[in-house]
C-alpha cells in the first residue's frame, strides 16, 4: 500500500527534528511513530530493515529512512523519507554556522566552549566503556580496536585502511574455515 | 571546484562510515582536520558539541557545517548530499538483497570484526577531540566531573552539555 508522500515527509521531519544526539535517540522515536502509532510498517520490518541499516555504511538514521522510504513509496517515498530526516538538521546548523564566526570570540562564547569540549570528551568515553565491555573482548582479539585506535588517533592513520584490511581479514577468514570443514 | 571536492570528501566520509555515531568522528576527522585542514583540531571539538546539542546525525551536522563554511549554502548543501548518497545508493541495494546476504558466513563475519573495529575508531576520535578539549586544569575538571554524572546516572546528554556550558560561562 502505498502512502502519501507529504504524510512521510512530515512524519520523518517530526522523528529528524526531535531527536537530539544522534542515530541512538532516534530509533526509538522512529519505531513509534511508524511502527506503533501509524503501522505502516510492521515490528519485524522494521527489525530487519534496522539490522541492515547498521550493516550499510553511513549514519545509521540515514539508512533506516531510505529503507522505511522505500517500504511505503519506492523511490520517491525514500527522498521524502531522507528529506524529512535531514532538513531539520540542516536548518539548525546553517543557522548556526552563519552565526558562529561573528559570535564565536564573544568571551560568553568561548567560555561555553571551553567547557563543553571536555564534557563532549566525557560524553564518548562512557559510551566507549560499555561497549568495550559488552564486545566480549579478549587477548585473542583486544589488540584490534587498542592498534587501531593508537594508529588512527595517534599515527594519523586513515580508518579507510583498517577497514579495508579488516574485510579482507574477515573474508579470508570465514573462505578458509568453509574449507577446513569440507 | 570546492564543491566538487567538498562532495567527493563527504561521499568518502559516508562510504567509509560504519556503526553510526561516534565511529563515524575518526573519518570525519581524518578527512576535515587531517587532509583538508578545513577545521582546526580545537574547531572539529565544537562542531562535535555543537552536532550533540542539535537535532539530526551527526555526520549530517558536521557535513552542514563544514560544507557552509567553505562555499556557503550551496556549498552546505552539496557536502549534506555528499555524506548521504553512498547511504541512498547501498540501502537500495541491501534492502533487496539483504536478506539473502544475511545467511552467509562471509558477510556477517565481517560485521563482527568491524565492530572490534569501530571500537578503536571511537577511541581514536576520543583522542583526536580531546587535543582540542584539553587546554588547562579547568578542562581535565569539568571532564572529570561530567564521566562522572554521566557514568552514575546516565542523563541525557543534553543536560550535561547546558550544564557544562553554564559552569563553562560561570568559572572558565
Amino acid at each position: 500500500m502505498r502512502k502519501s508522500l507529504p504524510a512521510i515527509f512530515l512524519t520523518f521531519f517530526k522523528i529528524g527534528a526531535f531527536t537530539i544526539g544522534g542515530a541512538y535517540a532516534m530509533l526509538p522515536l522512529i519505531k513509534r511513530e511508524v511502527v506503533e502509532k501509524r503501522q505502516w510498517i510492521t515490528d519485524l520490518e522494521f527489525r530487519d530493515g534496522l539490522a541492515a541499516a547498521q550493516s550499510c555504511p553511513g549514519p545509521i538514521a540515514i539508512n533506516i529512512s531510505v529503507y522505511i522510504g522505500l517500504h511505503l513509496a519506492r523511490g520517491w517515498g525514500m527522498l521524502a523519507a531522507v528529506l524529512g530526516t535531514v532538513l531539520p538538521s540542516t536548518i539548525t546548523i546553517l543557522a548556526i554556522a552563519a552565526l558562529f564566526d561573528r559570535y564565536a570570540e564573544l568571551a560568553v562564547v568561548r567560555k561555553a566552549f571551553h567547557a563543553l569540549k571536555p564534557a563532549v570528551v566525557a560524553l564518548i568515553a562512557v559510551p566507549l566503556i560499555q561497549m568495550a565491555r559488552q564486545a566480549n573482548l579478549g587477548w585473542s582479539n583486544a589488540w584490534v580496536p587498542v592498534v587501531a585506535m593508537f594508529l588512527v588517533g595517534v599515527t594519523g592513520v586513515s580508518p579507510i585502511w583498517l577497514i579495508l584490511a579488516m574485510i579482507l581479514f574477515a573474508v579470508l577468514q570465514s573462505l578458509w574455515q568453509q574449507r577446513r570443514q569440507s | 571546484m570546492i564543491h566538487l571536492t567538498l562532495f567527493l570528501a563527504f561521499a568518502k566520509i559516508g562510504l567509509f562510515s560504519f556503526g553510526g555515531g561516534y565511529a563515524i568522528l575518526a573519518m570525519i576527522q581524518q578527512e576535515v582536520v587531517l587532509r583538508y585542514n578545513w577545521l582546526s583540531p580545537s574547531q572539529f571539538a565544537d562542531v562535535v558539541a555543537i552536532s550533540q546539542m542539535t537535532p539530526g546525525p551527526i555526520a549530517i551536522n558536521a557535513a552542514t557545517f563544514i560544507g557552509y563554511r567553505q562555499a556557503g549554502v550551496t556549498g552546505s548543501l552539496v557536502a549534506t548530499l555528499g555524506v548521504i548518497f553512498p547511504s541512498l545508493l547501498l540501502m537500495l541495494v541491501i534492502t533487496l538483497s539483504y536478506l539473502r546476504l544475511r545467511r552467509l558466513a562471509w558477510f556477517q563475519n565481517i560485521f563482527a570484526k568491524l565492530r572490534w573495529l569501530s571500537l578503536g575508531l571511537i577511541g581514536a576520535a576520543m583522542i583526536l577531540i580531546s587535543r582540542g578539549a584539553f587546554t588547562d586544569w579547568f578542562s581535565v575538571a569539568v571532564f572529570v566531573v561530567c564521566l562522572a554524572v554521566y557514568w552514575r546516572w546516565r542523563s541525557n546528554p543534553l543536560y550535561i552539555l547546558l550544564g557544562a556550558a553554564v559552569v563553562g560561562i560561570i568559572l572558565g
